[in-house]
C-alpha cells in the first residue's frame, strides 16, 4: 500500500521524481570530483552547455504532445547557425538584420515542414528525416564544407555574454514576486469558485522551494560571471511557453489535438493550422538555437548541430512527454535537457570514455522512460 | 440442486478500496442462457472479468464452482481451457487475416516444423461456420470483407473451436442490423439445444426477453435479483435496474414545429477505398425549425456518410449542397459548418467525440474556448462557470470537472460530447447514435434533453439504429437503404414494419420532394417484429 502511494505521488508530481533524479546525479558526480561539479564556474558551463538542447527542447515538446516528431532540428539548427556566421562574417551585416534574418529564415523552413506535414498529409517522421538530409546538404553548400569564423563581438555576446550581478538579482526578486502574485491569485480563484485550495502550508514550502532555488541560482551564477545570456533566454523561453501551453487556446489545442485529432477537428478546431504553427514555432527555435550556438563557438561550423534531434527528443521523454502524444510539460522537458547536460558534463569531467558517455546516456533515456511508464496509472 | 454447470457466490472485488462489485451470486445451468442486465458502470463486466480471470484468483473475494469443483484460475488461458470463454464488445479479429486463421489464431493447426496446415483449418472452419447455419462463407476470405454480423459469427466459431460449455456475450448486438441479431439470435437457440450455457450481457432488453431464460440484474456492484423470464418483460427488467418504475424513458411531448430552415440537395459519397461505389447517392431532404428528423436504416445504408458529408466531415470524394435559410452555404469542413449553426454529434464517441487526455471541462468547452479568452489568455473563471452550468443542466455526474473524461460512463461522456456541441448555440444539431453504449438512465435523460432542445426551436436531426428510439422521439423519419433514400415519413404512429419494409425493399425510392411525405399505414405491434 505504501509503494503505491509513492507510485501515485510521482504520477501525479512527475516533477518531484526528475528533481530527484537530479539531485542523485548531482550529488553523484559531485562526490567523485569532490565538489568541482556544484562549483558555481562549472554550473554556469553546465547551464550554458544545455541552453542549445534546451530552446529545441522548447519547440519539440509541442511538437511531441501534438502527437508529431521532427527529426530535422539538428540539421536546421546548424544550417542557420550557418546562415547567421555567413551574413555575420562573410557580408558583414548588422546584427539586428541578421538576427531577423535568421530567425524569418527559420519561421519560413519551420512552416514549410509544417505545410508538408499538415496539409499535404506526408508524415513528420519522413518530412524530417528528408530535412535532416537536405538541411544539411544546403548547410556543407553554403559554407563550402569550411568553419566560418570569426564572428563579430556583438554575435559572440549572444552566446557567450553575462548579465550585470546587479540586473541578475533584480531579475531574482521579480521572478519571485511574480510566483508569490501568481500563488495567491490561484488561492483567491480557487476559494471564489467553492475549490478545495491546497493546505496553506504546502503552497508555502512550495513558495519557499522556489525562493532558495532562485536565490541559490542568481547567487552562484553571480559569485562567478552573472547570468549567462543564453541561459537568460532559456528561463524567457520556459515562461513564454508554459504560458502558451496552459493558459493560451493555441495550447489547449495542441494537447486536444496530440490527444486526439479526429475529435478535434470534427469539434471545430482547424487543426491543420495549429499543426502548421506547431511546426513554424519549432523553425522559430531552432533559429535561436543556431545563434546560440554560432554565437557559444563564434564560428559556424559545418558539423554544428549534428544529433541535437536527439537530444532533444531524448529531454522530452526523459522529462515525461508521453510518446503518443497529448501530454506533456515545457518544464519537464527543460529538467530532462538538464538531465542529459547534467550527464554530459560530469561524465566529461571524470574523463569517462565517449563511447561510455554514449551507453550511459542511452541507458538514462531507456530507464527513465521505463519509470515513466510504469508509474502511469492505467489509462483507458 | 447442484446441478449447476457454474455458481459464483458472494463475489466481492475492490479496486482502490472501492467496492465494485459487492456479494454476487450467479449460477447457470448447461444448456440456459442467463441475460446479465444491469446499468452501465453496474459492475457487469467486472463479473465478466472475474468470471474469466481476467482478474485472476486471488485478487477478489469469494468462489467460482465450475462443474462443482471450485475454479481457482489465474489467467484466461486456464479458463478458456475449462470451456469458459468470452467475446467482448469490440470484436478481437485481426482483419487482414482470413476466417480460418482468425478462428484458429493462437490455437492453429500445424505440421512438422511449425508448418500450417491449410486443409485441416479450412475443413474445420468449414464445419464449424457449418453448424453455424452459415455454409456459404469462405473461409479463406479475410474476416475485413465480412460485414459486422457475419464478423461476430466468426468470433462465435472461434468460441467453439475451443470447446466452450459456458459463452459470454458482451453487448454482442451493438454493431449489428436488426436481420443480422435475429442471425444472432437463431445461432444462441441452437447453441443452446447442444447444451453451451451462455451469459448473455446487453442495453437490447428486447433481445434479452427473446432469448434468456433467467435474468439476473446488478445495480451498483448490488445483486438485485435473479428472475426466471417467464415473470419478466422489459418493463420490470427497467424497473429492477433503475430500481424504480421508469415510466417515461421516452418524453411525449408537443412542440411546434416551424418553416423550413435547412435542406440538403443532391448529396453523393463516394467509398473510400471503391471510389466506383456510392455509398450514398443523390439524397435530398428538407427541415423545419423545431422538427425532430430520425433518420433510420440498416448499418451500411450509408446515413452517418450523409450526416458527415452534410457536416463536411466525409473523409472520401462527396459532393453536397447545403441550404439554411434559402441560402446555400459553406459546409465544406466542421469549422465552417459549425460557424454557420450546424453541428454534429459523432456516432463512435471514442474515437471521434471525446479527447482523452483533457479533463470534463475542457472537453466541454473545446469548440468554444476563443469566447472566454482576454487577450490570447484563457478565463479560466469563465470557463469554469460555464461549465459548471452544463453540468448541472445536463446532470452529468463528475465528482468535479477537473477528472479525466476517461473516468466518466459511457452516458456521461456521451452527455459532455453533446454539451461541447450544443454550447456552439447551433441551429440544426446532428446526432449520430445518440444512445449507443449508453445506460437507460441516461437514455431517458438525452431523450428529454433533444425533445426540449426542438422546442427551443433548434431543428434536429436523428441517425439511430434503434428502431423504438426513432419512433417515438422523431417527428418524421427518413428511411435509407443501400445509399438511397427508401422512405419518408410523417411520423403518425408510424409502426416498425413500414420502416423495415422501406428500408429493406430495392424499389422504393424517394426524390428530392420533400412535400410528398407519406402518411404511415397502419399501426402494428412493435414487438411482432
Amino acid at each position: 500500500m505504501k509503494e503505491l502511494n509513492i507510485k501515485q505521488l510521482f504520477g501525479q508530481y512527475k516533477v518531484l521524481a526528475l528533481l530527484i533524479a537530479i539531485a542523485i546525479i548531482w550529488s553523484f558526480f559531485s562526490w567523485q570530483t569532490q565538489g568541482d561539479f556544484i562549483s558555481a564556474r562549472n554550473i554556469s558551463n553546465l547551464l550554458r552547455q544545455m541552453s542549445v538542447t534546451g530552446i529545441l527542447a522548447c519547440g519539440m515538446v509541442l511538437v511531441i504532445i501534438s502527437g508529431e516528431i521532427d527529426l530535422s532540428v539538428g540539421s536546421l539548427l546548424g544550417l542557420l547557425g550557418g546562415v547567421a556566421a555567413v551574413l555575420d562574417v562573410l557580408h558583414g551585416i548588422s546584427l539586428p538584420l541578421t538576427l531577423i534574418c535568421v530567425l524569418a529564415l527559420g519561421l519560413l523552413i519551420g512552416l514549410c515542414n509544417g505545410y508538408m506535414t499538415a496539409y499535404l498529409g506526408i508524415p513528420s517522421f519522413i518530412v524530417g528525416l528528408g530535412g535532416m538530409l537536405a538541411f544539411r546538404g544546403i548547410l556543407l553548400g553554403v559554407t563550402g564544407g569550411l568553419t566560418i569564423a570569426p564572428v563579430s563581438d556583438n554575435l559572440v555576446a549572444i552566446g557567450q555574454g553575462y548579465l550585470p550581478a546587479w540586473l541578475g538579482s533584480a531579475l531574482g526578486f521579480a521572478l519571485l514576486a511574480l510566483a508569490l502574485v501568481l500563488t495567491w491569485r490561484q488561492r483567491g480563484n480557487r476559494k471564489r469558485h467553492n475549490l478545495p485550495a491546497a493546505p496553506l502550508w504546502r503552497d508555502v514550502v512550495r513558495l519557499a522551494v522556489i525562493g532558495a532555488i532562485l536565490l541559490l541560482f542568481v547567487h552562484t551564477l553571480d559569485s562567478y560571471d552573472g547570468i549567462p545570456v543564453p541561459v537568460l533566454l532559456l528561463l524567457a523561453l520556459l515562461g513564454i511557453f508554459s504560458y502558451v501551453t496552459s493558459q493560451t487556446v493555441f495550447g489547449r489545442r495542441i494537447y486536444a489535438v496530440g490527444s486526439n485529432m479526429e475529435a478535434t477537428r470534427l469539434s471545430g478546431v482547424n487543426v491543420k493550422a495549429v499543426k502548421l504553427w506547431i511546426f513554424g514555432i519549432m523553425g522559430l527555435m531552432c533559429a535561436l538555437a543556431g545563434l546560440v550556438n554560432t554565437a557559444r563557438l563564434a564560428a559556424g561550423s559545418p558539423s554544428a548541430g549534428t544529433s541535437g534531434e536527439l537530444d532533444a527528443i531524448a529531454a522530452c521523454f526523459i522529462g515525461g512527454t508521453s510518446m503518443r502524444g497529448g501530454s506533456g510539460t515545457v518544464y519537464g522537458a527543460l529538467i530532462g535537457a538538464l538531465v542529459m547536460a547534467s550527464l554530459d558534463n560530469g561524465m566529461s569531467m571524470l574523463d569517462v570514455d565517449t563511447f561510455w558517455q554514449m551507453i550511459v546516456k542511452g541507458s538514462i533515456l531507456v530507464l527513465a522512460v521505463w519509470i515513466d511508464v510504469s508509474t502511469r496509472t492505467g489509462r483507458r | 440442486m447442484s446441478d449447476y454447470l457454474m455458481e459464483m457466490k458472494g463475489i466481492v472485488k475492490s479496486f482502490d478500496g472501492v467496492r465494485a462489485l459487492n456479494g454476487i451470486d450467479i449460477r447457470i445451468r448447461a444448456g440456459e442462457c442467463l441475460g446479465l442486465c444491469g446499468e452501465n458502470g453496474a459492475g457487469k463486466s467486472t463479473l465478466m472479468k472475474v468470471l474469466s480471470a481476467v482478474y485472476p484468483y486471488g485478487t477478489w473475494e469469494g468462489e467460482i464452482l465450475w462443474e462443482r469443483q471450485p475454479l481457482k484460475a489465474h489467467a484466461i488461458r486456464e479458463t478458456e481451457a475449462a470451456g469458459i470463454i468470452i467475446i467482448h464488445q469490440e470484436l478481437m479479429l485481426v482483419p487482414e487475416l482470413s476466417v480460418a486463421e482468425n478462428i484458429f489464431l493462437g490455437h492453429e493447426i500445424k505440421r512438422f516444423g511449425g508448418r500450417l496446415d491449410y486443409p485441416a483449418m479450412y475443413k474445420r472452419a468449414s464445419e464449424l461456420m457449418t453448424e453455424l447455419g452459415m455454409p456459404e462463407i469462405n473461409v479463406a476470405m479475410p474476416v475485413m470483407n465480412l460485414g459486422g454480423g457475419h464478423q461476430q459469427l466468426v468470433e462465435i466459431a472461434k468460441a467453439l473451436n475451443k470447446q466452450a460449455k459456458l459463452l459470454i456475450l458482451d453487448e454482442p448486438s451493438s454493431s449489428l442490423t436488426a436481420s443480422e441479431i435475429s442471425v444472432l439470435l437463431d445461432i444462441i437457440r441452437g447453441l443452446k439445444k447442444k447444451g453451451v450455457a451462455c451469459v448473455y450481457i446487453s442495453h437490447k432488453l428486447e433481445e434479452v426477453v427473446a432469448i434468456c431464460d433467467t435474468v439476473a440484474v446488478i445495480r451498483d456492484g448490488q445483486h438485485i435479483a435473479t428472475t426466471p423470464m417467464s415473470e419478466l418483460n422489459v418493463d420490470r427488467i427497467i424497473a429492477q435496474m433503475v430500481g424504480r418504475e421508469l415510466t417515461a424513458l421516452y418524453p411525449k411531448q408537443q412542440h411546434p414545429i416551424g418553416e423550413t430552415v435547412f435542406e440538403a440537395r443532391h448529396v453523393t459519397c463516394l467509398d473510400l477505398d471503391n471510389p466506383q461505389r456510392k455509398r450514398v447517392d443523390d439524397v435530398s431532404f428538407e427541415l423545419r425549425q423545431g422538427e425532430i428528423l430520425g433518420i433510420a436504416g440498416l448499418v451500411g445504408a450509408g446515413r452517418t456518410e450523409l450526416v458527415s458529408a452534410l457536416f463536411g466531415a466525409y473523409p472520401g470524394h462527396y459532393q453536397a449542397e447545403v441550404r439554411m435559410g434559402g441560402k446555400r452555404i459553406d459546409a465544406s469542413s466542421p469549422v465552417a459548418a459549425i460557424r454557420h449553426g450546424l453541428c454534429m454529434v459523432p456516432e463512435d464517441r471514442k474515437r471521434h467525440g471525446i479527447v482523452p487526455d483533457l479533463s470534463v471541462g475542457q472537453n466541454i468547452t473545446l469548440a468554444v474556448l476563443k469566447a472566454y479568452t482576454r487577450h490570447t489568455r484563457i478565463d479560466a473563471e469563465a470557463e469554469l462557470e460555464t461549465i459548471r452550468d452544463e453540468i448541472g443542466r445536463l446532470k452529468l455526474k463528475t465528482a468535479n470537472p477537473f477528472l479525466p473524461i476517461t473516468s466518466l460512463s459511457g452516458g456521461n461522456q456521451q452527455k459532455a460530447v453533446l454539451s461541447k456541441m450544443l454550447l456552439t448555440r447551433p441551429k440544426i444539431l446532428i446526432l449520430d447514435e445518440p444512445t449507443r453504449g449508453v445506460d437507460v438512465g441516461a437514455k431517458a435523460e438525452i431523450y428529454r434533453l433533444i425533445v426540449e432542445l426542438a422546442t427551443q426551436g433548434i431543428s434536429i436531426i436523428m441517425v439511430s439504429s434503434e428502431m423504438a428510439e426513432v419512433l417515438s422521439v422523431s417527428d418524421r423519419v427518413l428511411v435509407m437503404g443501400e445509399g438511397v433514400l427508401r422512405g419518408n415519413f410523417i411520423n403518425d404512429n408510424l409502426s416498425q414494419e413500414t420502416v423495415l419494409a422501406a428500408a429493406i425493399d430495392p424499389a422504393a425510392r424517394v426524390g428530392g420532394d420533400i412535400a410528398s411525405a407519406t402518411p404511415p399505414s397502419e399501426r402494428v405491434n412493435m414487438e411482432s417484429v
